[in-house]
């Protein structure tokens, strides 16, 4: 038996550990279908993910963990060994945050350490930075699996202290530290995915705004708990847990289908893309849907969780505190401006990457994937469909693990039912058909677009001047202009590099010049340490002895 | 039984005016318009004639669109008039009544604008992207301010749908606050946005560089120009309900009570016809503003709205 001399290694599953894996298992199937199956990292990666999520003992737990970030290591340095460096700190750094924290006793401490260890882990502002690089490196298969499934096992393990092992010491404060780290998370992934050029860099972005997403429902959640309000606490642990099935379905979806861009067209860089739905119907129809995800649109994947946590945000502004219900309207503010970021955002994926004119030979030459990813995108796309046209029944499935982490929560039925509405559009549409059919000139005729006005291109440009078409840099100015240069760094870039990783590096420096110094000590210099050394000691001694 | 054959049949007449009402209401704006700038002004039915037109026109397909050039207007269309059918206008208790969420609103008018900028993004040509880039960042800001006026009706109101907001206001004695003020404010500058109407925006520009709405169906026509046209026109309509439903509710009848429907419908037109007033004499007295003080402009009515929210916490704890 592996494990703890003596104790070996203990598997438990209850709803918690079954939802995520649940959510993992698509997943799993669709990476591995996608091209991943040859790989022994993978299956020791997602080894580890299985064995973190069904840990019952804390060793188990961490092997699990551990095991998940180094096969996780190896894999994106197979893929650009640049970021690799940066994300094996993090995960170093997580895990010495966690290491100590699973064998404590419940207290404040052991939440703060586990917030960090877990928080770093899934890409929670500030500790969020080395996500954008990593994510993308790895084959496409890989960056699904650690977008849709790594971040969430970190969250798991987040939830099963927060909530569970944590519970007797638990304190409202919690709730709030996990609320202003998902805000910036919200922030600064959704304002980042809005101005990145690469499209796996971008999807990678809006992975950071959906942890942060996540963590401001847990937060609401954590807070109510520990202050005894059972409604808010289920609203907000339903929006949580629906918010992380939601983006365990169209991330990896996305990157899949990044990766076949990539594939297909040799760059994934948005400025050399356009007009992929004409070669690439069939991926483009599943990006869109995955896009529709991603930005939260009604009838889509996204939106149910968006609802709830909204609904979630204002139901805890409306108890409580002055300080604490001014807190939660900025909350609102900020939750309101992520959710355009992010449709801007998943709006520029599909509008300058897939519509429009080629801007590339290779982009106009792309052709359409093949039967594997297809099946493994397909996949993943029919299981998002009883996320977005049935959430009721969806959340009434996520009921038990509500009542696991939270037991007095109550869960009243969901307020957004996609069905009526979705008969009312059919309505709509079955009506605005027949005036059209039945009065209006019918069928259509292709023209030269008429571009106000301008001539012709030449014929050696067959889809016109790729440099006349709006790029995503271009598409993005507006908003870079507007927000960017207020919350970003003078160069645009994040603000967690600036303020959080480059003091951490200057102290590293700083640690390793006096590591150095030491090691090139001279003999004089050390005799002279180990006299001074020794005088201290009996003078300590000698003080001791004689108070 | 009886009840839900009368809020049928007020849904069904609700349905009816909003469909045929929204041309009339840009056509009465533009009238208005011309009179107080001293010009005669197309008469009041033009957009009628305008939607006629453009049902009679053949479609035009640019060769540099993709497959979803027709995708764009049927979803931004559909979803302005899910909206627009959410929106009560002259009773309350509809069918609807429980689906007016007002977060599942904005998502509606999120998915309006997404549709509507990726038909912007479609043919790959240069206004349209920049018209698409400017809306993106307009609705930044308008999101935000929305969600946080909305607070503040949860507040008042108890409840999130636009329904209960709409009862809640006109039964309960909530009284003139400085809250509701600033609300309005807020709720207006939005309203404009989303509108497109001056001072974000021109209807009626002829400058493709100065566009944001108008540039981004540039290359529509025909048929698919016909439901932009049509979503705009019903996006007004929507807007004007929305507003008057909150913050007037007064008169508004009983989908139950089939004899104040005579009352409820009289003032709906009245408040409509205030509103287009006030509309059209406020969008001859300003000029169009800058693309960039857009955001200073949605980013103050995101403060009021903020500052609503602060007074009545302060108003509930003092015990107002």
């Amino acid at each position: 038996m592996v494990g703890l001399p003596g104790q070996g290694m203990h598997l438990q599953l209850d709803a918690l550990s079954l939802l995520f894996l649940g959510l993992l298992a698509p997943q799993i199937v669709a990476s591995a279908v996608a091209g991943m199956r040859g790989s022994v990292t993978f299956w020791a990666f997602v080894l580890g993910m299985v064995l973190a999520l069904a840990a019952a003992d804390a060793f188990t737990l961490i092997f699990g963990f551990e095991l998940m970030s180094a096969a996780s290591w190896l894999l994106v340095l197979r893929g650009d060994a640049r970021p690799a460096t940066f994300y094996v700190t993090m995960a170093v750094f997580s895990g010495a945050c966690l290491i100590p924290a699973v064998f404590l006793p419940a207290s404040s401490v052991a939440f703060l350490l586990i917030l960090l260890g877990a928080g770093a882990k899934a890409g929670l502002a500030p500790l969020h930075s080395w996500l954008p690089k990593a994510h993308p490196a790895p084959p496409a298969g890989v960056s699904a699996l650690m977008s849709g499934g790594m971040v969430k096992v970190a969250l798991y393990v987040l939830i099963r202290y927060a909530f569970i092992i944590l519970a007797p010491a638990q304190q409202p404060w919690w709730g709030v530290v996990l609320i202003v780290a998902g805000l910036g998370s919200v922030l600064i992934g959704a304002l980042r995915a809005m101005l990145e050029l690469e499209l796996k860099t971008v999807l990678a972005c809006s992975t950071v705004e959906h942890v942060g997403l996540i963590a401001v429902g847990l937060g609401v959640a954590l807070r109510a708990k520990a202050m005894g309000d059972p409604i808010l606490a289920g609203l907000a642990l339903q929006a949580a847990l629906l918010c992380a099935v939601a983006h365990g379905l169209f991330k990896p979806l996305l990157f899949l289908g990044a990766g076949e861009v990539k594939h297909a067209v040799g760059t994934s860089s948005l400025n050399w893309l356009g007009g992929l739905m004409r070669g690439m119907p069939r991926l483009g129809g599943l990006m869109l849907l995955g896009a529709a995800g991603m930005a939260a649109l009604p009838l889509g994947p996204g939106f149910a969780p968006e609802f709830l946590l909204l609904h979630a945000v204002i139901g805890a502004a409306a108890t409580g505190g002055i300080l604490a219900r001014i807190g939660f309207t900025a909350s609102l503010a900020l939750l309101g401006l992520g959710a355009a970021l992010a449709l801007g955002a998943a709006v520029r994926l599909i509008g300058i990457g897939f519509l429009g004119r080629p801007r590339t030979l290779q982009a106009a030459a792309a052709e359409d994937i093949g039967r594997g990813p297809l099946f493994a995108m397909g996949l993943l796309a029919v299981l998002m469909l009883p996320v977005a046209l049935l959430p009721g029944l969806v959340l009434q499935l996520l009921t038990p693990v509500v009542m696991e982490l939270a037991p007095a929560a109550q869960t009243p039925p969901l307020a957004y039912v996609p069905v009526p509405l979705l008969l009312l559009g059919f309505l709509v549409l079955a009506a605005a058909g027949f005036v059209l059919q039945r009065w209006g000139v019918r069928g259509t005729r292709a023209a030269p677009s008429w571009n106000g006005g301008f001539g012709a291109p030449p014929p050696w440009l067959p889809f016109g001047d790729p440099l006349t078409q709006p790029s995503a840099t271009g598409f993005a100015e507006p908003v870079a202009r507007a927000i960017g240069q207020g919350l970003l760094t003078r160069d645009m870039a994040d603000p967690a590099e600036e303020w959080v990783v480059a003091p951490l590096l200057r102290v590293h420096l700083k640690g390793v010049r006096l590591a150095e110094r030491i090691r090139r000590a001279t003999i004089r210099e050390r005799l002279a340490f180990v006299f001074v050394a020794l005088v201290l000691f009996l003078l300590a001694l000698g003080l001791g002895e004689g108070g | 039984m009886l009840g839900f054959a009368l809020s049928l049949i007020a849904t069904l007449l609700h349905a009816a005016f909003i469909f045929a009402a929204a041309p009339l209401l840009m056509g009465l704006v533009g009238k208005i318009r011309a009179w107080a700038l001293g010009r005669r002004g197309a008469p009041v039915w033009q957009p009628y004639l305008l939607l006629y037109k453009l049902l009679r026109k053949s479609t035009l397909v640019p060769e540099t669109a993709t497959e979803l050039f027709a995708v764009w207007p049927v979803a931004a269309f559909l979803a302005i008039s899910l909206a627009a059918l959410l929106v009560p206008s002259f009773c309350t208790g509809m069918l609807t009544a429980d689906l007016s969420d007002f977060i599942t609103l904005i998502g509606l008018f999120a998915l309006a604008r997404a549709a509507t900028v990726l038909g912007g993004l479609e043919t790959g040509f240069g206004f349209g992207g920049a018209g698409a880039g400017r809306e993106i960042l307009f609705s930044i800001f308008a999101e935000a301010a929305l969600l946080v006026v909305l607070l503040g009706f949860v507040l008042l109101a108890h409840g999130a749908t636009v329904d209960g907001i709409a009862v809640a206001f006109a039964t309960q004695h909530i009284g003139i606050s400085v809250s509701l003020g600033f609300a309005l404010a807020a709720l207006l500058a939005v309203a404009l946005t989303e509108t497109g109407r001056i001072p974000t925006d021109n209807p009626s520009g002829h400058l493709e560089l100065a566009m944001v709405h108008e540039a981004m169906v540039l290359e529509y026509s025909g048929r698919f120009l016909l439901l932009f046209e049509y979503a705009a026109m019903l996006r007004l309509l929507l807007w004007m309900d929305l507003i008057g439903t909150i913050f007037l509710p007064f008169f508004m009848a009983r989908a139950d009570d089939v004899l104040s429907w005579p009352l409820g419908l009289l003032c709906w037109v009245v408040k409509l016809g205030l509103m287009v007033v006030i509309l059209s004499l406020f969008e001859i007295s300003t000029a169009k503003m800058r693309v960039f003080r857009v955001p200073e402009f949605l980013g103050a009515s995101m403060l009021l709205g903020f500052l609503a929210g602060v007074f009545l916490f302060v108003a509930a704890r003092i015990g107002l």
